[in-house]
């Protein structure tokens, strides 16, 4: 999988592709506007990360560009502006998602994997390990073919944790994720422990592995 | 503070008793002249009708009996002078004022009458001559110069008002012009004050002056806004870079659980920087307008939505929540900043409810309120101000009423807070 990351802070720019090279992903670094028109015209790419705000020109014609070339390159925006009109410009223009500046690796790690299932599995999105399945479209879980319910949180922490396996999940970063909207929520750490504790519940009653470790106490991790 | 009054009625008062001693002072004044000028006409008059009297006896050049017996007549039939025979004439003229009754007159009259005793000679005999003429009554002088004066005095109050309400709409427009751009002057609203020419001096120069002290506040504040946005913005990317590198540092294989939890720790307090920073980022973006709000939004809507996603957490405190919601209020703004109203006040309550209290949710056509149960008063004064925790509790940005307050703000509400039966009562009244 190839991750172009067109960003020119060095420093985020380093992070990200430490981060993402620990998957299977194959990264690549654009800093300016000039570098990254060079490389959409040439390659292809299985994620954009698109920095708006580059020193030499607006990262919203580069999305442009890809949608007049028809290009199918999965494109998310992560721009420090949280302005509301950018990031409805930026998905009119047919960006994918939408992510502001700062945000964990995590989350973006989790957006690249579920952007990347979508534009490969259009049809039938279904993630399976072992005894467990999960179908992202209809967005239900089945352990061993039988249905479990869960709840939108439940199934989002979920798939949170499948969008970084075998990554230690922080309390805090898994607060930060789950409050989304209501971010000024995210002190409390025991809504965690309670949907975390739910989710474990409800898989291993309906006889699925453990695959949620608990790490360094109060950390997770999901082992796959 | 006594009851206001403006400028000019200030000085009409100040005029008018002025004016009422000048005018009061004016009246002795003008009675004495004109009595004094009476006087003087009279005693010069007399002194005439003397001389014509004596020329008269002489010219006739009668006998001496004729002559007393003229006189006797004359004596009766002109009582107001006599003619009386003298030995020797008087050292010198006299006059005098005396009052007494008219003989002309058949009604019991008193008048005034001035008199002048003086010396002729007829037939080169010597004779006392008195002479009294009618004066006007001084009580009646008096009156009359009084009603004039007061004419006066009424005809200058009327003119003073009505110049003083010309002159006040006219001469004191200028100022009133420049009074009301002030007192619709906001400083956050980036619109300038344009002050109407003026050829008055003073109001010139007040207009130079305010204007260069309104040009200073305003650079001032947008130097100041834009300082706050600025840094924020700045802010995001070494945040930004923090974050990722304790990310990484988390994934690390070889990490102690000491060196675990600091970097939890280093992560909690980044998460919340960037949450204070985002906060004075929105802050600092509704301050500089940069929201449209003019669409359609339907409030309820709005409401239901953030309660539907907080259910969790009113579920994880024991809260009981009670709404009283009409669907059907539509109110003019900005979905983005409603939405981020209605949740910190939610939140807000959520946060501050002890668990197993209760929390309750309204919204009509008037107003939206969120009410929680509570111990203590609050002090309204510091509850909307920027970073004054309220509780120990500090975990929130400390700008979140703050934000709706500048959002109500902006939307041309009002939000208040009270404090009734146990109960802290939010209210944004549309």
């Amino acid at each position: 999988m190839k991750v172009l990351i067109i960003e020119d802070e060095k420093e985020l720019a380093k992070s990200i592709v430490e981060y993402l090279s620990e998957e299977k992903y194959l990264c690549e670094v654009a800093s300016t506007f000039t570098e990254a028109m060079n490389k959409i015209e040439v390659f292809n790419y299985d994620c954009i990360l698109l920095d708006i705000t580059l020193p030499d020109g607006n990262g919203l014609k580069i999305l442009e560009e890809l949608k007049n070339e028809n290009k199918q390159d999965g494109v998310i925006i992560i721009s420090a502006k949280n302005s509301v009109d950018d990031k409805i410009k930026g998905l009119q223009l047919g960006a994918d998602d939408y992510l502001t500046k700062p945000f964990h690796l995590s989350e973006l790690t989790a957006r690249i994997y579920s952007l990347i299932r979508r534009k490969h599995f259009n049809n039938s999105n279904i993630i399976k390990q072992d005894e467990l399945e999960i179908d992202l479209l209809a967005k239900t879980v089945s352990v061993n073919n039988e249905l479990i319910t869960l709840t939108k949180k439940e199934f989002d922490l979920l798939i949170y944790f499948i969008g970084n396996k075998n990554r230690v999940l922080s309390k805090s970063t898994l607060a930060e994720h789950l409050s989304g909207d209501f971010a000024d929520m995210l002190d409390n750490h025991d809504f965690v422990y309670a949907h975390v504790k739910n989710l474990k519940k409800k898989l291993s009653d309906a006889g699925c592995e453990q695959y949620i470790k608990t790490v360094y106490g109060t950390g997770y991790k999901w082992e796959g | 503070m006594g009851r206001m009054k403006n400028l000019l009625q200030k000085s009409l008062k100040q005029l008018t008793i002025f004016a009422f001693i000048v005018f009061a002072l004016s009246i002795p004044s003008y009675f004495l002249l004109v009595d004094w000028i009476w006087l003087k006409e009279l005693d010069e008059n007399n002194h005439l009708i003397a001389e014509r009297i004596e020329n008269e006896f002489n010219e006739q050049s009668i006998s001496d009996e004729k002559l007393a017996e003229n006189i006797k007549f004359w004596n009766d039939i002109q009582p107001v002078s006599k003619i009386e025979y003298a030995e020797q004439p008087l050292p010198e003229n006299t006059k005098y004022t005396i009052r007494r009754q008219n003989p002309y007159s058949k009604d019991e009259a008193i008048d005034r009458f001035r008199g002048l005793k003086t010396n002729i000679k007829i037939n080169n005999q010597n004779y006392i001559l008195t002479i009294e003429t009618n004066v006007e009554e001084t009580a009646e002088t008096v009156a009359y110069i009084a009603m004039v004066t007061l004419v006066f005095f009424l005809i200058l109050v009327v003119g003073f008002w009505i110049l003083n309400r010309r002159l006040s709409k006219k001469l004191w427009q200028p100022f009133q012009d420049t009074l009301q751009k002030l007192k619709s002057f906001q400083l956050n609203s980036q619109k300038q004050i344009n002050f109407q020419e003026t050829d008055t001096i003073e109001f010139a120069e007040l207009n130079a002056t305010l204007d260069k002290l309104l040009q200073h506040s305003i650079s001032t504040y947008k130097n100041q806004k834009e300082f706050t946005e600025n840094a924020s913005h700045e802010l995001q990317t070494p945040l930004a870079v923090l974050k990722n590198k304790v990310d990484i540092l988390l994934q690390s294989d070889d990490l102690t659980e000491r060196q675990y939890h600091i970097a939890e720790e280093m992560n909690k307090a980044l998460i919340r920087s960037t949450r204070i920073n985002k906060n004075l980022l929105l802050l600092a973006k509704i301050e500089n307008s940069q929201f449209d709000s003019s669409e359609l939004i339907g409030f309820g809507t709005l409401v239901v939505q953030s309660m539907d996603g907080l259910q969790a957490h009113f579920k994880e405190k024991n809260i009981s929540v009670g709404s009283d919601i009409s669907s059907d209020v539509e109110v003019k703004g900005n979905s983005g900043l409603i939405e981020v109203l209605i949740n910190n006040l939610i939140i807000n309550a959520i946060r501050h409810t002890l668990p197993g209290g209760a929390i309750s949710v309204m919204l009509s056509t008037s107003g939206f309120e969120v009410r929680n149960s509570g111990e203590q008063v609050l002090n309204p004064d510091l509850l909307f101000k920027r970073f004054s925790r309220m509780s120990a509790n500090n975990s929130g940005s400390g700008l979140g009423l703050s934000i709706v307050q500048e959002i109500c703000k902006l939307h041309g509400w009002q939000v208040t807070y009270s404090f009734e039966n146990n109960e802290h009562i939010f209210r944004v009244t549309f």
